[in-house]
């Protein structure tokens, strides 16, 4: 128990650090803007297809939930405008930093820790090159901004398969469906999902790389790495949505008097 | 010029290096053979600052690496080759790229042209023909080898590290290997420094051997110095290196 706790300060510690080499690595000796856009491109087209999907039935959940709620109160022309709400504060984000987590965590954590055990790291050291600065730095600048890309397509899906369920399952119409989004999902929701979106991206970037950067002990090490990645970015990012939340709340209460 | 003054390294309860001294004039060519987990690689990863020692100085060229930072380390390295036990090519980066790596990190004024020459001089180097378009997973684990030695030499430095160049090869690439660290020393008159279990090819190139157990230096000398050690280690090498010569 003790042991376990031990490793978990020291694994929070040595990410933190981390995370405070990669930054400064980034702002003092910059990699080159076509390793990061090979980065956000690799990221964007590994997970599109599945956040697209996600998204779509994600919408459709959202739909289907908010109907058998507010039918009861005759409300269901703001069936649409709830809906978006709800995934554009908290849903959207979440899905995006879980679907990062499976598919873009996973396969960075394994490709770093293959490279760490393979000794392809330490010759990048031998030639006289940071690491940090050649392979981590473009691979977390490429997490942190495709999310962004994947969050859009992941609304625009949402949006999509609400209103079809809408459509189908509801009985309104899409003009109903649309009617009160711009009222309802205001600028501070976008902007709360925005913010979700960005500490949950740094969070998986982090932990990913550093995770694969310091695997060790061959193929189990790097196996281990992998899972490690799997359950520190599904809890950290399950804690950071209740924080995140609480802050928003926080900040909506002091300054905007508690209406969004 | 590089030069060891009683190094110590520990991980945990386990004592690798224990007060390692030797000097590697310039130009000269250095086998350092032991059983497997004696500390020879470790010896090395520490030269090139892939580990730090316990206690001790090392010294290259007159700058005691030993007390370098990461950063200060960066300068060293580009002077410091070292070839690794593993081939260690990205494996997403195709044979070219990776023998330009250096050359592009530290000689951004090289044009294309010049990088492509340069590749394929080194490529010619170490004895292979066109495969710069090919990714490493796509040749043999000898030709890997080969490639990494190449990239090693491409940045033209003055100390070559190899850490054993020669292990999971065939005989024959094992005798191209080591005609090859040979041809380079003497060649680019670098400093060279080999960790091996190949007494056979330790006795035909080295100019000095070193035979390390359990993190001592047990035998020091020339190779004709090293044939008439008494000590069972050496000699145990010794039968294997004449067992090798006799199915030559």
């Amino acid at each position: 128990m003790l042991k376990s706790l031990t490793n978990i300060i020291d694994d929070i510690g040595g990410g933190m650090i981390f995370l405070g080499e990669t930054l400064r690595t980034a702002f003092r000796t910059p990699c080159t803007y076509e390793s990061i856009a090979e980065q956000i491109w690799k990221v964007t087209i590994q997970s599109l297809p599945t956040t697209a999907l996600a998204g779509f039935f994600v919408g459709a959940i959202m739909t289907v939930q908010f109907t058998m709620q507010i039918q009861t109160f005759g409300a269901i022309g703001y069936l649409g405008g709830l809906a978006t709400s709800g995934t554009v504060r908290e849903i959207g984000p979440l899905l995006i930093a879980f679907l990062l987590s499976g598919k873009v965590g996973a396969f960075t954590s394994a490709e770093l820790g293959t490279m760490r055990v393979t000794e392809q790291i330490d010759a990048i050291r031998c030639l006289g090159a940071n690491p940090i600065q050649e392979i981590i730095v473009p691979r977390f600048i490429g997490i942190v901004i495709s999310s962004f890309f994947l969050l859009a397509a992941g609304l625009v899906m949402s949006l999509f398969g609400g209103m079809l369920l809408g459509v189908v399952f509801s009985g309104i119409s899409p003009e109903e469906y649309l009617h009160y989004i711009p009222a309802i999902v205001s600028m501070f929701s976008i902007y709360s999902g925005l913010f979700k979106c960005l500490v949950f991206a740094l969070l998986l970037a982090s932990v990913c790389t550093y995770k694969g950067y310091t695997a060790s002990g061959g193929a189990k090490g790097v196996g281990r790495a992998v899972v490690s990645t799997a359950v520190m970015t599904m809890v950290g990012i399950v804690v950071a949505d209740w924080i995140t939340s609480l802050l928003s709340e926080t900040v909506l209460t002091l300054f905007l008097g508690g209406t969004a | 010029m590089i030069e060891f003054q009683d190094v110590f390294k520990r991980f945990g309860s386990n004592e690798v290096l224990k007060g390692i001294s030797f000097k590697v004039p310039q130009g000269q060519i250095l086998f350092i053979l032991g059983t497997s987990g004696t500390g020879k690689s470790v010896l090395l990863k520490n030269i090139v600052g892939l580990m730090k020692p316990d206690a001790g100085a090392i010294t290259v060229d007159g700058q005691l690496v030993s007390s370098f930072t990461e950063e200060q380390m960066f300068a060293v390295r580009r002077e410091c080759g070292m070839v690794f036990q593993q081939p260690a090519l990205f494996d997403s980066l195709t044979v070219f790229d990776n023998v330009a790596f250096g050359l592009r990190k530290h000689q951004p004024e090289l044009d294309a042209a010049a990088v492509r020459a340069r590749v394929e001089e080194c490529l010619s180097l170490v004895h292979l023909g066109d495969i710069s378009h090919k990714r490493p997973q796509e040749i043999s684990y000898g030709m890997q080898k080969r490639v990494s030695l190449a990239r090693t030499v491409a940045v033209s430095p003055r100390i070559l590290l190899f850490d054993e160049p020669t292990t999971g090869l065939d005989p024959v690439t094992t005798r191209a290997i080591n005609q090859l660290i040979l041809e380079l020393s003497k060649k680019l008159n670098t400093t060279s420094i080999v960790v091996s279990h190949d007494m056979h090819c330790a006795l035909e190139i080295a100019d000095r051997i070193i035979v390390m157990d359990k993190g001592n230096i047990v035998e020091r000398g020339s190779p004709a110095e090293l044939k008439n050690s008494r000590h069972p280690l050496v000699q145990d090498f010794l039968k294997e290196a004449l067992n090798a010569e006799i199915a030559d």
